[in-house]
């Protein structure tokens, strides 16, 4: 009800699809691009303070994360350039077996350890732009729930690694798969990749707050990660081989593993969201 | 003023220290009784008593003597400590995020340090076993792989521990990492009854054993629990003197300036 008193002032300064950067702009409360509106507001009623909504402050968050990285394209074009050479090297290793590997069974492995490699690169350096330039600390100030700055963040990191993966599969598939013969279930392949992403960014984010205040912070991340993201690397694994290879009754296969993998991500994701008020508060 | 700063001291020396000398005699009793229970009560599994060929844990068994099995009165129950420990590391580190006492921060580190050791414990046990029951020394069966996981995770534990210098950040981010960490235990304790195919048996509930082979291995579990409360009380006990110790000096350097 407050909503629709506050909105109806301002309405006529904001165009219909304003809404939400009205919100936003009253949410934060210096910003400057709405400082006219809200001041004509204000002299016909007093200046009432409303908390935003917890999907506003994700949404802000969220927005800022891909703000900074559309301005920087920092994670994207260093974890894009990791995961080309991480290419270029099974292109090395691979050179010497030729035709004569059976590229199908090994793929789904050689896939995971290319998207776990390049998730590392971009969770360490995720926490490390926070940290250095005390954005962190401006975060922690504001009255909002922890769990929406994990969300947020898991969310960006999310759509990196994805959007990381968008990039590197074709690649993968271009130089390395062209000469085999995909099965009909390739496509399937998509869902243990989402599924394995959701889990990387999951209990990444948890990790790499953790690791942000260590010494040897980069190695500190690798040796905490990997080890509990091993379970939900065995499941993808297997899920993304049996429906690339594709050999008879791959399903039998393929739904365990799937439901091996969802349920550890769903595990995972309520442990972090509910430990993570700890963490980013120590 | 005394009497004020008292409670604040770490304290150490509880009741269940009183414990410790019984633990320690019974348990290293019980583990030599179990440990020549295993060799001589104890029938062997595919021995003597065995006429052809029988199954016994899900596996096929002929007539051939294997004295490795042996090994698994210790094996079992060294990892049913381990994951005990660990289960109070992770209760321990809980009740430190509820808390923020760092009495529960030194619990359930040592129950980390106890955990560590018999995981180490059960990892060569079982490449003992593996190497002689299955001709490899090491294979990528799901339970090894899930316990390999384990291992390395309280590895990075102590890693992590190592790395943050400030006492609050250490023990929250300890006691995170530790309740995190026991998520992979459930998962690797079932792991053999969701994936059939694992060669390690499921021994206990589909009655494996003999009435002799339970006997022995319940005398041997028994025997290593009290090892390792044993064990973690003499050892909690150790790090809480040394805390008393630091706090009391911490005190009396604050009093000396008080003086001056």
């Amino acid at each position: 009800m407050a909503e629709e008193a506050r909105k109806a002032p301002a309405a006529p300064h904001a165009d219909a699809g304003g809404d939400g950067r009205v919100d936003g702009a009253s949410g934060r409360a210096g910003a400057t691009g709405r400082a006219p509106a809200a001041g004509a507001a204000g002299t016909r009623q007093p200046v009432r303070l409303k908390k935003p909504s917890t999907w506003q402050q994700y949404k802000t968050l969220l927005g800022k994360d891909l703000t900074q990285e559309f301005r920087t394209k920092e994670m994207l074009t260093s974890m894009g350039i990791y995961a080309l050479l991480v290419l270029v090297v099974y292109g090395a290793t691979l050179a010497q077996s030729g035709g004569q590997v059976d590229i199908l069974q090994m793929s789904g492995g050689l896939l995971w350890t290319l998207i776990v490699f390049t998730s590392l690169l971009g969770l360490n350096r995720s926490f490390s732009h926070e940290k250095e330039q005390g954005c962190l600390e401006g975060i922690l100030l504001v009255p909002l729930d922890r769990s929406v700055v994990f969300l947020a963040k898991a969310t960006s990191n999310l759509l990196f690694l994805l959007a990381v993966e968008v990039i590197a599969i074709p690649l993968f598939c271009f130089f390395f798969m062209t000469s085999v013969p995909l099965a009909e279930s390739a496509p399937l392949a998509l869902a243990p990749l989402v599924v394995g992403a959701v889990g990387v960014a999951g209990i990444g984010t948890l990790l790499s707050t953790i690791t942000v205040n260590t010494r040897g912070k980069d190695v500190m991340l690798a040796v905490l990660f990997i080890p509990l993201v091993f379970p939900l690397l065995y499941a993808c694994v297997s899920a993304t081989t049996v429906v690339v290879v594709g050999v008879e009754g791959y399903l039998d296969a393929f739904v365990p593993a799937m439901a091996l993998a969802a349920g550890y991500d769903v595990v995972m994701l309520l442990a972090s969201w509910v430990l993570y008020d700890f963490v980013v508060s120590a | 003023m005394a009497d004020r700063k008292q409670p604040r001291l770490p304290e150490a020396g509880q009741w269940p220290d009183r414990l410790v000398p019984a633990a320690l005699g019974v348990g290293a009793l019980l583990a030599v009784a179990g440990f020549l229970m295993a060799f001589l009560f104890a029938p062997p599994v595919n021995g003597a008593s065995v006429n052809g060929v029988e199954v016994i844990g899900g596996q096929v068994v002929s007539n051939v003597l294997l004295l490795s099995q042996k090994i698994f009165y210790f094996h079992m129950p060294v990892a049913i400590v381990s994951f005990v420990a660990l289960a109070f590391a992770c209760y321990y580190s809980v009740r430190f995020l509820m808390t923020k006492n760092r009495r529960f921060d030194t619990c359930a580190r040592i129950a980390m340090e106890v955990s560590l050791l018999f995981v180490v414990c059960t990892m060569i046990t079982g490449d003992l076993w593996t190497r002689f029951e299955w001709g490899v020394w090491w294979t990528w069966d799901p339970r090894l792989t899930t316990y390999l996981i384990l291992m390395l995770i309280i590895i990075a534990y102590f890693i992590l521990r190592n790395a943050i210098d400030e006492p609050e950040r250490r023990s929250v981010y300890a006691a995170v990492v530790s309740i995190v960490a026991f998520i992979d235990v459930p998962i690797c304790f079932m792991v053999t009854r969701v994936i059939p195919s694992s060669i390690h048996p499921v021994v206990v509930r589909e009655g494996g054993m003999s009435a002799d082979m339970g006997i022995t291995l319940a005398v041997c579990m028994v025997g290593l629990m009290l090892l390792g409360f044993a064990l973690y009380r003499t050892r909690f006990r150790q790090v809480r003197l040394t805390e008393r110790v630091e706090a009391l000096k911490e005190q009396l350097e604050d009093r000396m300036s008080d003086v001056r």
